[in-house]
């Protein structure tokens, strides 16, 4: 059990985020503070989010790169409708409506109009930025009630906000959907193997459209969370995120080419993601280089993955092959 | 279609009169059969023969366009995977299907409605109940290729499959994990269940099989229990009708070949893939190279053209050692390969004509920019010479047909003016009439004095180009015939491993 636990995916990021915070504290003592260690993770509320949710895309084998557009949207929507006084249920199901909506959109055009999902949802992404700038008129946002505001920064003990624990439960949630019911199980096996998916009776398409309808669910959430916590909207916000949230995953040991890693995984990229532009603040770097230390990321994991991959296919090619020279060998011996 | 129900009601599963055509290609021409519960049928067919799409009917993958299927005397309806699935129906596929990331168990368990804890004790009891060792919480992917065909087989047993269908099971299989897999099948024929046997080995059919069933061209030609055939009858079921022999030997006389040096020579060549392969070409010369579908000939070829390690033997081109040259240096030093592939690796698609003559060849036509009239030029010669028709040389080569789009190939490959060229499968997938085009081009480059190697499953093929054959089975080279010695029977035992002189295994 302890060695499953150790060669984990999860445990290697778990790993990569002691290192940077002991690496960076050894730097910079000021970094190894509780304040700032909290303010790390629960300033990740948002990216881990919409992390579970691409996660669970990812998962499958597909990609969803509309996150971005999706979380301003929303975050827009959420945030005009509680400036306008309405009932914030309202806004926040409006919201949530909408990410689902988008979701199911883009799993429609890749199950079924059979779109490569990155020329789905890159297209997805361009027409709800697009709208967001319809919807606001180009204007930012301002002016959301300041009870709403405050909601994000409510701690228990003065440690996580009850937005971070919220996003806990709902990673636990998933993750028991994901591993413990039938129909959970389905989204990694269609990911790591379509074809043998099939021949057991899974609807791939299926799990395809549920994995995208849920992204956009969670992504509004994310975005109803971003309101609160940003207390304003832009038309840009969000932009940007979807990097983010894919390096998120893929820190956290999920392959881009599905089948692999778990949602608790993606959390804890998601908490190496929003730590970062920290990081490098406090090794006195400029916080510029944030996405440009994210791409670098991205790349170097995929990549390193890739190899690992194509030479485990590679020997499993040659040992099929010299079992099949041995077989007329020995037949013969 | 007549009326009659099915005739055999203690039949597992009967096949009455499926037919199937992709497009106007018809791949399967009313084929009956029938498979009772504890009882092995092999099916034996060559490339093409339609196993493989009948297979995927009864699979629920393909709909026929007639012909019914029952299961015990009931006419079902298979119209997706999951409906034969419920009917008990699992197919082992020749490369194992499963979750590489999962476990073992989980690999077993997905796909099942019942509660996990049941289905594990069920799983326990299974297992016990066969007797196995298979440790549950590995990973398929650190499975070998037997190991994983025995979680495949649970798959199958877990959902109470009564027939199950193992597609070439011992292909990938070391001949010890082969025996433990008919020690596997026999039990599994004890207890009740009814297996479809696809194989391309005659001898395995002696060893597990009760009925046996070959099919060739979409139909069944031979069937019945395997007492009542030999080796020898089987083989006659695999070759086409009409023997067209002798009137090949007539109109090409016996290649001049006297002492003259060999352009290539393979010397105990062993790779991934084949083993100990030794043969000579000599320049003016088509050795042919039958064997089926996996025997290794691709893998020979390709490693000869440096894309695979060799692991010993040398390679020879014009005496000058080759071997482990990478690809560009072979073809340099005057060997070039045209693929059996054409669709996935032999063709540049939406470049035109002219630009798929010349690909191989850019760096003798330019410095820094293409020399464009030096490849009209060569572009037109081949188009000439090989009465390729082309609408002019800036057609797209993709809009051609496959005839042509082979011709054009080849043409590549010369253009590098090679001393050996190895085709592999030349006229696969292009229609009579273009084959006939093609077979002069070949036999004028061999008059020419080019050396060639020709790998092909279509044994007429092998037969009207050949001057020597050479058989492969399970990546040896199994038997050589001189050009008196060619013919179909013997050329098609080799090929399923059943060589005269040859010490057999049964």
């Amino acid at each position: 059990m302890l060695k499953k636990l150790l060669h984990s995916r999860e445990t290697t990021a778990i790993g990569f985020i002691l290192l940077m915070f002991l690496g960076v504290g050894a730097i910079n003592p000021a970094f190894l503070t509780a304040d700032n260690i909290w303010l790390c993770l629960n300033s990740s509320v948002v990216y881990t989010v919409a992390a579970v949710g691409i996660a669970l895309v990812i998962m499958t084998g597909e990609i969803d790169v509309s996150v971005g557009a999706t979380l301003g949207m929303t975050a827009a929507m959420c945030g005009t409708m509680i400036r306008d006084g309405e009932p914030w249920a309202w806004a926040i199901g409006a919201a949530m409506a909408a990410g689902l909506l988008i979701g199911m959109i883009n799993g429609f055009g890749v199950t079924v109009l059979r779109i490569p999902s990155i020329i789905m949802t890159l297209g997805m992404n361009g027409i709800v930025r697009g709208l967001i700038y319809v919807y606001t008129d180009g204007r930012w946002v301002e002016n959301i009630s300041f009870d709403f505001k405050i909601l994000a920064q409510g701690r228990l003990w003065g440690a996580f906000t009850y937005f971070y624990l919220g996003a806990l439960a709902l990673i636990a949630a998933v993750h028991l959907l994901l591993t413990k019911t039938r129909k959970g199980r389905y989204l990694g096996a269609v990911g790591d193997n379509a074809g043998g998916a099939m021949l057991l009776g899974i609807p791939v398409n299926g799990a395809k459209w549920v994995s995208f309808a849920l992204c956009g669910l969670l992504t509004a959430v994310g975005g109803v969370l971003y309101v609160s916590r940003v207390g304003f909207v832009t038309p840009i916000a969000g932009s940007g995120y979807e990097m983010k949230v894919i390096a998120a995953c893929v820190l956290g040991g999920i392959s881009l080419t599905g089948g692999v890693g778990s949602v608790i995984g993606a959390a804890v990229g998601a908490a190496i993601m929003a730590s970062i532009s920290r990081v490098l603040v406090f090794i006195g770097l400029s916080s510029t280089y944030d996405d440009t230390i994210t791409g670098i990321f991205l790349i170097v994991i995929v990549v390193s993955d890739a190899l690992i991959r194509r030479r485990a296919v590679e020997r499993a090619r040659r040992e099929r092959l010299t079992a099949k020279t041995q077989h007329a060998a020995e037949a013969k011996g | 279609m007549d009326t009659a129900v099915c005739q055999t009601p203690d039949a597992l599963l009967a096949v009455r009169g499926i037919i199937k055509a992709f497009g106007t290609n018809m791949v399967l021409k009313a084929i009956d059969m029938d498979i009772r519960a504890g009882e092995v049928v092999a099916l034996i067919g060559g490339n093409g023969a339609g196993k493989s799409t009948l297979m995927k009917i009864i699979m629920g993958i393909y709909q026929p366009d007639d012909g019914e299927i029952y299961i015990q005397g009931r006419l079902a309806k298979l119209n997706k995977p999951s409906a034969a699935l419920a009917e008990g129906i699992y197919l082992v596929p020749q490369e194992p299907m499963l979750f590489p990331n999962m476990t073992v168990e989980q690999n077993v368990l997905m796909g099942f409605d019942e509660k996990q804890s049941e289905l594990r004790k069920r799983l326990q009891g299974l297992l016990s109940y066969l007797g196995w060792k298979l440790a549950l919480d590995r990973k398929a992917a650190t499975l070998s290729i037997a190991e994983q065909q025995l979680v495949e087989i649970l798959r199958g047993l877990m959902r109470e499959a009564r027939l199950l269908i193992l597609d070439e099971p011992t292909s990938s299989l070391t001949f010890h994990e082969a025996e433990a897999l008919f020690q596997i099948v026999a039990d599994l024929k004890a207890k009740g269940i009814g297996i479809v046997y696809i194989t391309h080995r005659l001898t395995e059919v002696f060893q597990i099989a009760d009925q046996v069933l070959i099919m060739r061209d979409g139909v069944i030609t031979l069937s019945g229990p395997v007492s009542n055939f030999t080796r020898e009858m089987l083989v006659a079921g695999l070759l086409p009708q009409g023997n067209v022999a002798h009137r090949l030997a007539a109109d090409s006389p016996e290649s001049q070949r006297t002492l003259e040096e060999p352009a290539l020579v393979l010397e105990a060549l062993t790779g991934y893939g084949f083993s100990s392969v030794s043969l000579k070409v000599y320049p003016g010369e088509i050795l042919g190279l039958a064997g089926v579908v996996g025997a290794g000939r691709t893998e020979l070829a390709t490693t000869i053209l440096g894309r695979d390690m060799v692991k010993s033997g040398r390679v020879l081109l014009g005496g000058k050692d080759i071997t482990g040259f990478r690809t560009g240096q072979v073809l340099k030093e005057g060997l070039n390969y045209v693929t059996e592939d054409r669709f996935v690796s032999g063709i540049f698609r939406i470049s035109d004509v002219a630009a798929n003559t010349t690909a191989a060849n850019l760096g003798r036509m330019s410095r820094f920019f293409l020399n464009v009239k030096e490849e009209r030029k060569i572009t037109k010669r081949f188009i000439e010479a090989f009465h390729t028709k082309v609408t002019g040389q800036d057609q797209p080569i993709g809009s051609l047909s496959g005839g042509n789009q082979q011709k054009v190939v080849i043409s590549r490959a010369l253009s590098t003016s090679p001393k050996v060229l190895i085709l592999d499968e030349p006229t696969r997938g292009i229609d009579a009439a273009a084959r006939g085009d093609l077979y002069a081009i070949i036999e004028e480059l061999k008059r020419q004095g080019l050396a060639i190697l020709l790998i092909s499953s279509d044994i007429e093929e092998i037969m009207e180009l050949s001057d020597r054959a050479v058989t492969m089975y399970c990546g040896r080279i199994n038997q050589e015939f001189s050009k008196g010695e060619i013919s179909q029977d013997r050329l098609m035992a080799a090929s399923f491993g059943v060589a005269e002189g040859s010490a057999e295994h049964a």
